[in-house]
């Protein structure tokens, strides 16, 4: 058994009639997308799609509309297909399952939050929430107490009762997570779940969501169009574009070392002082005994992890570089030069 | 139950007490059985199984109330067959020379509904008391979710229950319990009625049984006359003429002195029968005027006609004629007709069987609407339109209520009802499934969809000459023609509702693992339900307007109405019942809309 709870092997999807020749071209032939929409009439929609989520980790996968991600997603709990690639769900291939084997698995391992809610109309709220359960064949008193258990979860203790056009847009996004966290499941698959909401109320969710998984501890995988929230919410950071993951890592990685210009351009104007750290930029400390002679006595200290942020309040009122020590040893140095450079986007390299 | 599990109850137990209002603690144990899926198959609730019309209407649960009453008055109307025939076949037992067929017929009569009328009353009892806490508990979840749900007890309810059962249990049980009103008989009752005002107002008089002694005084006067001039041996010319007067004036006495003790001799359990158990009652007749002038205007078209004795003189040629030469369409027609006759001639089993069922079970619907006495049937649509609509809707029932009454269509308005019943049964029964097939199935969509256009475009009349061909003339084809012609609504809104339900939703169900059946019971068919329920207006609607026309192939009720007056060229009987086809449209129409606006509430 694998370590990641979520594993995609070398996914492919291809929409279009002619989907399984398409593929075997683009093994065979390596043909490009233009190529395989003009020969087979088929649109290429996740391009060779691998990554793995450990247990606990938030996952985010960014792209522009029309880049895949929610199409990738889907292939999570197989709402659809894969035309070619493995999936593992907790170290079980999800495409060998028979379908009462991954009815079972979408109701109890995966919950999953969509951006327009989609909750039912007809239902009451505790029983939107008891949907998963019901289908499962909970009986109605354990149903009863699992839906008003999440209901408290998500702080909405006391709306159970109403129907979901009773609620606004931000509460109503409350009981569609409470709904995927019902079940107690494993895995939690976010599809831009808090786009369609206002700023404010976003960043509202986006705190509660995360104070929430830290308690929690779900492997989650989220969605979304907005760097600032994949910085703010994912452990790591897939970034998709055209089908394809074009580089995956923390928000750090991402940031101070872009895979391409296409990332590149996006982190632009990503502000630096909360992703990167001290040990990005500092010079090692020998290297800096060499070129400036010793550091002087009272210098402030940090340690490595520590990001800009912390280092400029550190630098201000002083001239002296800031000492960044671990395990009580010095390893390095920022001077206002080198933190000048860090913060408009420059490494120690 | 720990003392832990209680506490963390209390949200609840004080709601299911805020519910119940009383016995709190037997209801919150049941609920939370029902809950848990533990409670017994065979658990009752002791009042809902002794006294269901009294438990539901304190607390309030409706349906259950209906369903009682439905039940027992069903039940009680079988029992009443036992109670209708048992002195007839004691009678005919009496004397069994006098018809031996009777004798079995009406003991089998009185085993089979005796039998289904404790079926009824025992089953439906247990079932009651079965269902009583569990439609109780789903009334609970529904008055979580709206607070307008009734909750409580109240012995308001009770009250009402109790008029209502006053108004419809009596009577309908008294009418069963009786035989069949001969026809004439009501009528005569009338008649002699009028010949009583008549004389009444001859004589001065305002007591009948004066009337009465006065007439035989009269007559035994006249008679004495008469027989004194009789037996003269040889009467002059002026003494017959005036012994043949008195023996006129003796006759006329005689007819009328009948007529008034039949009058004095009509019972009060037969003026009761004929006003409330049999058709409306004729309210007045009136004396229709003996002459009506019209202005004179020369008849140009008799005129100009001229040869009205002209005869025309039709061949008709037999179809297969050696070297017959016809037309692509004579020939199509033909052939089509061959097909029919074909089928007809081939599968006679199967459209005889058809139209024997269809034929039975119009004929128990026809039994329910126009056996069921005027004021309960009459009760029950002002009731229906008072809980689901408006003030001014339910004055509008009345009225047409009281049009059908007055103008005594009520009978053939309540065949016609029947008629629709059945039809629009059969459209749901047919229409819902092929609904939810066109829904899931591209290819059988792509196939059907053409084929309902069709049949909505067919001009109407045209249903009725295959439906002719293949069951005959009567009321089976009629129902028939009516349901092919009202059926495409149903059919299309329940696709379209199903249709309608956003794919993310039905995404959002499949995500959180439904299995097809889930997401269409759980799903769709919720969602879909105020689309379905317009599309059952619909073909309420249109089986309405066929089952007028179906009329010309043996459709009884206000549509042979209509055609009667077409052929006798009548303009105001066409008309008038033209108007109650319209009012009853009307009134159906306007009470399903409010059922329906009130079922969209939740």
């Amino acid at each position: 058994m694998s370590d990641a709870v979520v594993e995609l092997e070398n996914v492919w999807k291809v929409f279009g009639n002619r989907a399984a020749e398409a593929m075997e071209a683009i093994r065979t032939e390596g043909i490009g997308k233009a190529e395989v929409l003009e020969r087979f009439d088929a649109v290429v929609g996740v391009k060779d799609a691998s990554f793995k989520v450990p247990e606990g980790e938030i996952f985010c996968l960014m792209g522009l509309s029309g880049s895949g991600k929610s199409t990738l997603v889907r292939h999570i709990n197989r709402l659809i297909e894969p035309t070619a690639g493995t999936i593992r769900i907790l170290g079980e291939d999800i495409g060998a399952m028979k379908p009462d084997a991954l009815r079972a698995l979408r109701a109890d391992k995966i919950g999953m939050v969509f951006q327009n809610m989609a909750l039912l109309p007809h239902r009451s709220v505790r029983d939107n929430i008891g949907f998963a359960l019901e289908l499962r064949g909970m009986d109605g008193y354990r149903k009863f107490k699992a839906a008003d258990k999440a209901l408290e979860t998500v702080s909405l203790h006391g709306y159970g009762d109403r129907l979901p056009s009773e609620l606004s847009g931000g509460m109503q996004q409350r009981v569609g997570l409470a709904r995927a966290l019902a079940a107690d499941p494993e895995i939690l698959l976010m599809d831009e779940p808090f786009s369609a909401l206002d700023p404010l109320i976003r960043r509202n969710l986006q705190d509660e969501f995360l104070s929430l998984s830290a308690n929690l501890k779900k492997t989650t995988v989220f969605i979304t169009h907005d760097l600032d929230e994949a910085i703010r919410m994912g452990d790591r950071i897939g970034i998709m574009k055209d089908g394809e993951i074009v580089q995956i890592g923390t928000a750090e990685d991402i940031v101070t070392a872009p895979a391409d210009d296409y990332v590149a351009d996006f982190v632009a104007g990503i502000s630096r002082l909360k992703l990167v750290s001290a040990a990005k930029i500092m010079v090692g400390a020998d290297e800096h005994v060499a070129k400036f002679g010793p550091v002087p006595k009272g210098a402030p200290e940090a340690k490595p992890e520590d990001d800009l942020d912390t280092l400029v309040s550190l630098s201000t009122g002083t001239d002296l570089p800031v000492i960044i020590k671990s395990d009580g040893k010095a390893v390095g140095v920022v001077t206002k030069d080198t933190l000048l450079q860090g913060l408009q986007g420059g490494t120690a390299a | 139950m720990s003392g832990a599990e209680t506490r963390d109850n209390f949200e609840r137990d004080v709601s299911v007490g805020t519910f119940v209002g009383q016995n709190a603690a037997y209801y919150d144990k049941t609920f939370e059985r029902l809950q848990r899926a533990e409670l017994p198959h065979w658990h009752m609730n002791i009042w809902g199984l002794l006294f269901p019309w009294i438990w539901s209407s304190w607390r309030g649960v409706w349906l259950m109330f209906w369903l009682s009453l439905a039940l027992d008055v069903t039940a009680i109307t079988c029992l009443m067959q036992v109670v209708k025939f048992s002195p007839l076949l004691a009678e005919a037992q009496l004397n069994p020379e006098a018809n031996t067929t009777l004798i079995p017929r009406y003991s089998g009569w009185i085993s089979t509904y005796g039998t289904i009328g404790w079926i009824l009353l025992i089953g439906g009892r247990l079932w009651m008391g079965r269902q009583a806490n569990r439609w109780y508990y789903g009334q609970y979840n529904r008055w979580r979710i709206l607070d307008s749900v009734s909750n409580g007890v109240a012995f308001k309810r009770v009250v009402l229950a109790l008029v209502i059962m006053a108004i419809c249990v009596p009577i309908t049980t008294y009418r069963a319990s009786q035989l069949r009103l001969d026809e004439r008989a009501c009528l005569n009752q009338v008649r002699a009625g009028e010949a009583v005002e008549d004389l009444l107002l001859r004589f001065e008089l305002t007591d009948p049984t004066i009337l009465s002694a006065t007439l035989s005084a009269e007559l035994s006067e006249s008679q004495a006359a008469y027989d004194r001039l009789d037996a003269l041996e040889s009467p002059t010319a002026a003494q017959k003429s005036e012994r043949s007067a008195l023996r006129k004036s003796v006759r006329k006495l005689e007819r009328e002195n009948k007529a008034v003790n039949e009058y004095l001799a009509i019972s009060t359990k037969d003026r009761f029968d004929c006003a409330f158990i049999d058709d409306f009652p004729t309210l007045t007749r009136i004396v229709p005027p003996g002459e009506v002038r019209y202005r004179r205007v020369p008849d140009e078209a008799a005129i100009a006609a001229g040869d009205l004795d002209a005869t025309k003189v039709i061949i008709q040629q037999k179809p297969p004629v050696e070297g017959r030469r016809v037309t692509i369409f004579t020939y199509n027609a033909e052939s089509i007709d061959t097909g029919i006759n074909y089928l007809r001639a081939q599968y006679a089993g199967f459209f005889d069987a058809m139209t024997h069922i269809l034929r039975q079970s119009l004929l128990r619907v026809e039994v329910a609407f126009m056996q069921t006495p005027w004021p309960v049937t009459a009760f029950l649509f002002l009731a229906l339109s008072w809980a689901y609509t408006n003030r001014a809707t339910t004055i509008f029932v009345a009225g047409s209520l009281a049009f059908l009454a007055v103008f005594e269509l009520w009978q053939v308005a309540m065949q016609t009802m029947a008629l629709v019943v059945v039809a629009t049964a059969i459209c749901v029964f047919v229409g819902l499934p092929v609904g939810i097939w066109m829904a899931k199935n591209k290819l059988f969509r792509w196939i059907t969809e053409p084929v309902l256009d069709v049949m909505q475009t067919i001009p109407s009349l045209s249903y009725l000459v295959p439906a002719v061909a293949f069951f005959g003339i009567s009321q089976p084809p009629a129902v028939l023609a009516t349901v092919i012609f009202a059926i495409p609504p149903m059919v299309k809104l329940t696709a379209l509702g199903i249709l309608q339900v956003p794919e993310s939703t039905k995404e959002a169900a499949l995500a959180f693992g439904a299995s097809e059946r889930q997401l269409l019971r759980k799903v769709e068919l919720p969602m879909a339900i105020p689309s379905i329920m317009a599309g059952l207006n619909q073909t309420i609607m249109l089986a309405l307007s066929m089952a007028t026309i179906s009329a010309f192939i043996g459709a009884a009720g206000l549509g042979a109405l209509v055609t009667e007056s077409l052929g006798d060229a009548q303009a105001g009987k066409g008309l008038l019942a033209g108007i109650a086809i319209a009012l009853v449209a009307m009134m159906i129409d306007r009470i399903l809309r409010g059922i329906r606006a009130s079922f969209s509430r939740i």
